[in-house]
């Protein structure tokens, strides 16, 4: 792939997983942004469904912001598309300030790769390697050995003497923590967690939310879609999805979405207004057509 | 440029080490699947490296059996069209179309044709005697010495003299007069209408015939007979057909022709099972990848790029085509060397033919490239699969 010397040249430089998309100037803006984000999905009889409805949505480096909504409000999707899964049927999308709404594939993989980190509420960790492993999993194609970064990782989740496990030797909480560990490895700018707490118990649950918030303390944006409510005990803001309309996607209130139409990297606009509900009734009014 | 494709390179080399060593432990998830997929390409390579093996040794065999059969070309006058005997015209215009023709090197042994009844102390049969100027040209002595020019004595074939109880230097009665023999012919190797075996040959001198009943042209292989043949044909049946040619190199081909048909039709039986090989290492990885989906997503989702999923899922229908394929080959090496020890008819020599060693080579590369072939569409399957899709629950 032609893709795979600029790959080995970004990743030899030591000072890349900081600024993975490397533009010093918008380093202090959002860390992930949605900005009027539509996606639809075909259904088999009638008109396609409306996943996410002109979503706004934004999070700052070291925010911690919980979504929440009913079943099938969205969430998913809202964490796919933010996550580089997915691509919306509209909008923007902008990772560390840069555009990233029409990537190819490979770029995309690149770009999770670099500059997100999944945490899953099955955990998902790859059943035939340890602990290590599966940290540096993202990296094992990569040049380099990534074993003692994983390692460093792992002790500071308190894993240090569970390095070569493998995950059927692993509790919940620590196959969560390996997960968070994995999400990581590349000191991604965004932590994107499904339902975390979903499987563990209240305890557990705590000990991984407490993990988060060192995480975001270290600048990482960290959306957490969820129907925990200790989640939003530990979230900075919560924000709620219910039928592909958010309330309040924008952090401090947001600017209005006739920012939207012209300007895609939200540069100056983040502090302007204060009004929170205004902004976060606009884009549901605005997407209400249907 | 060439740097950089030069690093290309060594990326995409680098990736097969981890792909190989997580293709290894998946194996290692189900190990009774795994074991089953690669029996059958054992077997298949098994298959397809013996039978290929016992086709190459039957024709080896029988090209022993057959030997120089085709490295001689018999010309006799033709009686249809009124020439009774060779002339030493026709006999020069033969040696002509034989150094003429490319290769040349032949020689030709103009023979004299009689029978007579052959005796000695009591033991007495009836045999074709030749005559002949030049023996050492066509023929080996296994006893005495064959003279360049023959002058003198008689010459006998193997099997008259076993059958006499003669050899180089006793006497024997051939028509009456008391000759010596002066040498005993190896035994024959050749289906020839010129059997040497039970022929008595003679100085031309001791015949008074007004030509030559035959000429054996004698070439060193199967091709240079037919180049020489068909000089003879061009040079000396030019004008009339003066001659008839009696030329084995045809049948060889047909014998060759048979026995490389008979390895190509035992190459395919072998080739159908490894073909069902194939298809249980497609069945292994469908449904390896599809109990496996969400884990391919993930290492989707956290950034493993396509090309590498493939090379994980490609190492694994590799690994097993190349471990049955190794234990295939390794199986047929036992399989031939019990064969040889068993069986007394398999010539040591012909089961160690470097021929032979193209026959495994060939069922080591097909029984890999069978692993790598099934495993393409499942490997591929899987690697192009959205992530988003792939972690549905």
């Amino acid at each position: 792939m032609s893709g795979n010397a600029a790959d080995d040249a970004g990743a030899d430089d030591p000072a890349v997983g900081d600024t993975p998309v490397g533009d010093p100037p918008v380093r202090d803006d959002y860390g992930v942004a949605l900005r009027g984000v539509v996606k639809r999905y075909p259904s088999g009889g009638g008109g396609p469904v409306v996943a996410l409805d002109e979503v706004d949505f934004a999070v700052r480096p070291g925010e911690f912001v919980a979504v929440v909504g009913p079943s099938g409000s969205g969430k998913s999707t809202l964490l796919n598309v933010l996550g580089l899964l997915d691509d919306p049927t509209a909008g923007r999308r902008l990772l560390d300030g840069t555009d990233v709404t029409d990537l190819s594939v490979a770029e995309r993989t690149r770009a999770r790769k670099e500059s997100i980190g999944f945490v899953f509420q099955d955990f998902h960790l790859l059943p035939t390697l340890t602990a290590v492993e599966n940290v540096a999993m993202p990296t094992a194609f990569d040049p380099g050995d990534a074993s003692d970064r994983a390692a460093d990782l792992l002790s500071r989740f308190g894993l240090g003497d569970r390095l070569d496990h493998e995950p059927s030797e692993l509790s919940g909480g620590q196959k969560q923590r390996v997960a968070i560990a994995r999400a990581l490895i590349n000191e991604p700018s965004v932590l994107l967690a499904d339902e975390p707490t979903g499987n563990l118990d209240t305890e557990t649950g705590e000990a991984i939310l407490a993990e988060f918030e060192r995480v975001k303390r270290e600048g990482v944006a960290v959306v957490a879609v969820t129907h925990d409510p200790l989640v939003e005990e530990y979230a900075d803001r919560v924000v709620d999805l219910t039928d592909g309309e958010m309330t309040g996607g924008l952090p401090g209130g947001g600017e209005s979405d006739s920012d939207d139409a012209g300007a895609p990297v939200p540069d100056d606009g983040e502090s302007a207004t204060d009004d929170d509900p205004a902004a976060a009734d606009d884009p549901a009014t605005a997407g209400g057509d249907r | 440029m060439s740097d950089r494709s030069a690093d290309g390179l060594a990326g995409w080399l680098r990736g097969w080490g981890p792909a190989v060593s997580m293709a290894s432990r998946n194996l290692r998830r189900n190990r009774v699947r795994t074991a089953l997929a690669v029996l059958g390409v054992c077997i298949g390579v098994l298959a397809v490296a013996a039978l290929g093996i016992f086709g190459n040794v039957l024709a080896l065999g029988a090209d022993d059996a057959i030997g120089d059969i085709g490295t001689q070309v018999v010309v006799s006058p033709n009686a249809d069209a009124g020439v009774e005997s060779l002339s030493n015209a026709d006999v020069a215009s033969i040696r002509r179309a034989v150094d003429g023709a490319a290769g040349g090197g032949a020689a030709v042994v103009p023979l004299y044709s009689d029978s007579a009844t052959v005796a000695r102390q009591g033991d007495q049969t009836f045999a074709t005697v030749y005559g002949v100027e030049e023996p050492a040209l066509a023929y080996e002595a296994a006893e005495g010495r064959l003279p360049d020019r023959h002058r003198q004595g008689a010459i006998l074939g193997a099997g008259i003299a076993a059958d006499l109880g003669a050899g180089a230097g006793d006497t024997v009665e051939i028509a009456g007069s008391q000759v010596r023999v002066i040498a005993v012919l190896v035994e024959s190797q050749t289906f020839s209408p010129v059997a040497p075996d039970d022929a008595v040959y003679l100085p031309e001198s001791a015949f008074s015939a007004d030509g030559y009943a035959q000429a054996l042209v004698v070439s060193d292989s199967g091709e240079a007979a037919r180049v020489a043949a068909d000089a003879i044909r061009e040079e000396v049946n030019a004008r009339e057909e003066r001659v008839e040619l009696f030329e084995l190199a045809a049948l060889v081909d047909e014998i060759n022709e048979f026995f490389g048909l008979l390895s190509t039709f035992l190459l395919g039986l072998g080739a159908i099972s490894l073909v069902v090989a194939g298809v249980s290492i497609l069945n292994v990885m469908l449904m390896s990848t599809v109990e496996r989906r969400q884990e391919i997503g993930v290492m989707r989702a956290v950034g493993v790029a396509r090309r590498d999923v493939l090379r994980v899922l490609l190492a694994e229908a590799g690994l097993i085509g190349a471990v049955g394929a190794a234990a295939g080959t390794l199986l047929t090496v036992l399989l031939v060397a019990g064969l040889v020890v068993a069986a007394e008819e398999v010539d040591v020599a012909l089961a160690l033919d470097p021929t032979n060693g193209y026959y495994l080579l060939l069922a080591l590369v097909f029984g890999v490239g069978v692993g790598l072939v099934s495993g393409a569409y499942p490997a591929w399957k899987a690697a192009n699969e959205r992530p988003v899709e792939a972690l549905r629950n």
